[in-house]
């Protein structure tokens, strides 16, 4: 590359090379300003972070290095450990729920006409509001005084008195559950039914003239067509969970008795309300190295075999 | 709006000579919590003097953040008026400019509140003094225990009468409580429940916060207080949930006979629920007395602060203290902190603020440099301990409770030394 600049100038450079630099160019022109933000807003931070975490670094007063002491650290830190596996509990949970219920909707609404775009709408709506504000919305209507949800439960004839949902673990748990449910399974619908509708329709009707029950076609020909969709939906939904935060800061505050602790809730805590910004820094990178390998082994499991 | 400012700062300091007489702009932050008082002091502060403070109002909840930041980036503020439980932990970290010759040669030096400046002090210096009060006191519905056939204006004086009194409201139906605490506030509970275990004797810390004293039979009592009166559906339901947002709209609420609350109920319930008919008393302990816990802000200076600035702050922390400073601060809901001239700032005002400012003059504040690790963070020890006690099955439980959070603050406060 340098030789051909050097050599090139004033020469006439053949018409076939030239096109190839010209090209080599605009790619770099068209990435640099994606590569710039990527540089800027992600690589100049994970540097920081991983400069940090080698640091004693309190909010106030001055950082002093200490080497891999956090990471040392963080292997007995149990409170860590317990938030990390509360965490992975939750996200093997609300994965399940949130995919399933999704994949539903998405059979429901994949067809044509008026109604369907209106339930399209209507699933998808719960997905533009903010989790802060949809979990404040359950925190007010989980309230055992002014809210919604005891009274129903009572209706029901599920309890007899008032009951204080978020005063348990099992009933907290489910209900943040099903806010996120309610909330993000729209998100998923979308993606899910993009994947559905790329089927093409001969197929499915092929198989209907060869005798394929409902359950057949959706086992043999929707799930592995959709592979890929449903692989990134996986990815995202496990990766969005790990990272859980605002619906248990908002809703539970980690209580009951500090059992609803996520892995990002305790480096909020150890940064921002113990500051201790080296050590939530440890934390974080541990945190990242976990997703990674997690995206990783979804990626080499879900990926399509042909491709390779 | 900011870069304006700023200018004006440079062009101010651009013409001013050195060497003459000038006047000075320091720049002060206060807590949301302050917003009432604050800038009606500070502009009659500025009405009256050369010198000007240029006043910053920051969210209650980031100040600390704001303020670490700001000083990481040397644009921390001059002067600041700070929740006074800060100040050891600022003082610890190197933040803050010594006080201790100015405030000691201040002719009222002795009467100035002494919970305010034992926390105010690190290592035997002082860093911080006190600015604004807020003392912790008991509050009951006159228009309840009306209701309930006792006598209106008799306050509960020990442990047992306030369970009496709260039985009687609670007896009169179903959405009438005795009693209400927010169950899963660390703040509120070290404000509200701490005085009850003070007055009977108790103590959290010892050796200036070196030293957690959780599991005392103090502590015990007053747990068990709470909580029989939770096993008996004395208090809502919900008190067990909230994490603060309901400390005072509980009691405002109307259907609620006594809770704890602070001096800061008063004007707020004056002005927004003007027909309910509520006293005024102290936390009680188990068999009589009182304690009340001493909170507000201390004022402090930054340590990179300009000495040049310091005549300026000293001038306006005078101002604070001076009897017309006083009134201010008494009239927009802050309790006097100079208690020789606290009947005459409050003099005019609803009486029940007298009950409110001697609370204030015994009260008592927590020495810790981890308090907010310690009692404020919604997941720290003191909060759990008291979360899971309060509403214990069984007696086992709470002292199971009570041993895990002494061993952690414990821990965590040798692994802050």
């Amino acid at each position: 590359m340098s030789d051909q600049m050097t050599a090139g100038a004033g020469a006439p450079v053949p018409k076939k090379r030239r096109r190839r630099r010209h090209s080599q160019w605009t790619g770099l022109i068209h990435v640099l300003p994606a590569l710039a933000l990527v540089t800027v807003f992600f690589i100049v931070p994970l540097g920081m972070t991983v400069w940090m975490s080698l640091h004693k670094w309190p909010l106030m007063g001055l950082p002093r290095f200490i080497g891999l002491d956090n990471y040392e650290r963080l292997l007995f830190d149990k409170s860590f450990w317990s938030s990390l596996w509360f965490t992975v509990q939750y996200t093997v949970v609300v994965t399940i729920a949130l995919l399933g219920f999704a994949m539903a909707l998405a059979l429901i609404v994949q067809g044509q006409g008026r109604a369907v775009s209106a339930y399209r709408t209507i699933y998808f709506l719960p997905v533009v509001t903010g989790f802060a504000s949809a979990a404040l919305l359950w925190v007010w209507l989980s309230n055992v005084d002014t809210g919604l949800f005891s009274p129903l439960a009572q209706d029901l004839g599920l309890t007899e008195g008032r009951v204080n949902i978020l005063a348990n673990f099992t009933p907290a748990f489910w209900s943040v559950i099903v806010m996120v449910v309610w909330k993000m399974a729209g998100f998923f619908m979308v993606i899910l039914m993009s994947g559905l509708q790329s089927i093409p329709a001969d197929y499915q009707e092929a198989a209907r003239i060869d005798g394929a029950k409902w359950l057949q076609r959706f086992r043999y020909i929707t799930m592995p067509l959709i592979r890929k969709p449903f692989a990134l939906a996986l990815i995202l939904c496990v990766s969005g969970s790990m990272l859980a935060f605002d619906q248990f800061y908002i809703i539970l505050s980690g209580g009951p008795q500090n059992k609803t602790v996520t892995a990002v809730y305790k480096i909020f805590n150890e940064s921002f309300v113990s500051f201790r910004l080296g050590y939530g820094a440890a934390l974080s990178m541990v945190l990242l190295v976990i997703l990674l390998v997690l995206s990783v082994l979804q990626l080499t499991l879900l990926s399509d075999r042909k491709d390779k | 709006m900011k870069l304006k400012a700023l200018l004006g700062g440079a062009a101010i300091a651009a013409i001013a000579l050195p060497g003459l007489a000038q006047a000075e702009t320091f720049s002060l932050w206060v807590r949301s919590d302050g917003s009432e008082f604050m800038p009606k002091l500070v502009d009659a502060f500025n009405a009256k003097n050369e010198d000007k403070a240029e006043l910053q109002i920051v969210p209650v909840n980031e100040l600390v953040q704001k303020y670490a930041i700001a000083a990481a980036g040397g644009s921390e503020p001059d002067a600041l008026s700070l929740d006074l439980i800060y100040t050891p932990s600022f003082a610890q970290a190197g933040q803050l400019k010594e006080l201790t010759e100015f405030a000691k040669s201040l002719p009222y030096y002795d009467n100035l509140s002494k919970a305010h400046l034992s926390v105010g002090a690190y290592d035997g210096r002082i860093y911080g003094m006190p600015f604004s009060a807020d003392a912790s006191v008991l509050v009951w519905n006159k228009n309840l225990f009306e209701e309930a056939g006792l006598d209106p204006d008799k306050a509960p004086t020990n442990w047992a009468e306030i369970r009496e009194d709260a039985e009687a409201v609670a007896a009169l139906g179903d959405d009438t409580y005795g009693f209400y605490f927010s169950g899963n506030c660390g703040g509120c509970n070290i404000f509200t429940f701490m005085p009850l275990v003070w007055a009977s004797g108790g103590a959290l810390f010892e050796d200036e916060g070196a030293k957690a004293t959780v599991t005392t039979p103090q502590m015990k009592d007053a747990i068990e207080f709470y909580r029989g009166m939770v096993e008996d559906g004395l208090v809502p339901a919900g008190s067990q949930t909230d994490s603060g947002s309901n400390f005072f709209a509980a009691f405002a609420g109307g259907n609620i006979g006594i809770t704890p609350s602070g001096s800061f109920a008063i004007g707020a319930l004056n002005n927004q629920y003007p027909d309910l008919e509520y006293g005024v008393t102290y936390l009680p302990g188990k068999d009589g007395g009182w304690s009340s816990f001493a909170g507000g802000d201390n004022i402090v200076v930054s340590a990179k602060t300009e000495d040049s600035k310091m005549p300026a702050i000293q001038a306006f922390i005078e101002f604070a203290y001076s009897p017309e400073g006083q009134k201010i601060l008494a009239q927009n809901g802050s309790l006097p902190v100079r208690d020789d001239v606290a009947e005459q700032a409050l003099e005019g005002l609803d009486a029940r603020y007298m009950i409110a400012a001697e609370a204030m003059a015994k009260g008592k504040t927590p020495y810790s440099p981890v308090f907010n690790d310690l009692i404020n963070s919604l997941n720290g020890p003191w909060v759990t301990m008291l979360n899971r006690a309060f509403y214990a099955d069984s007696a086992a439980e709470v002292d199971e409770a009570m041993e895990e959070a002494q061993d952690e603050m414990q821990s965590i406060i040798d692994a802050s030394r």
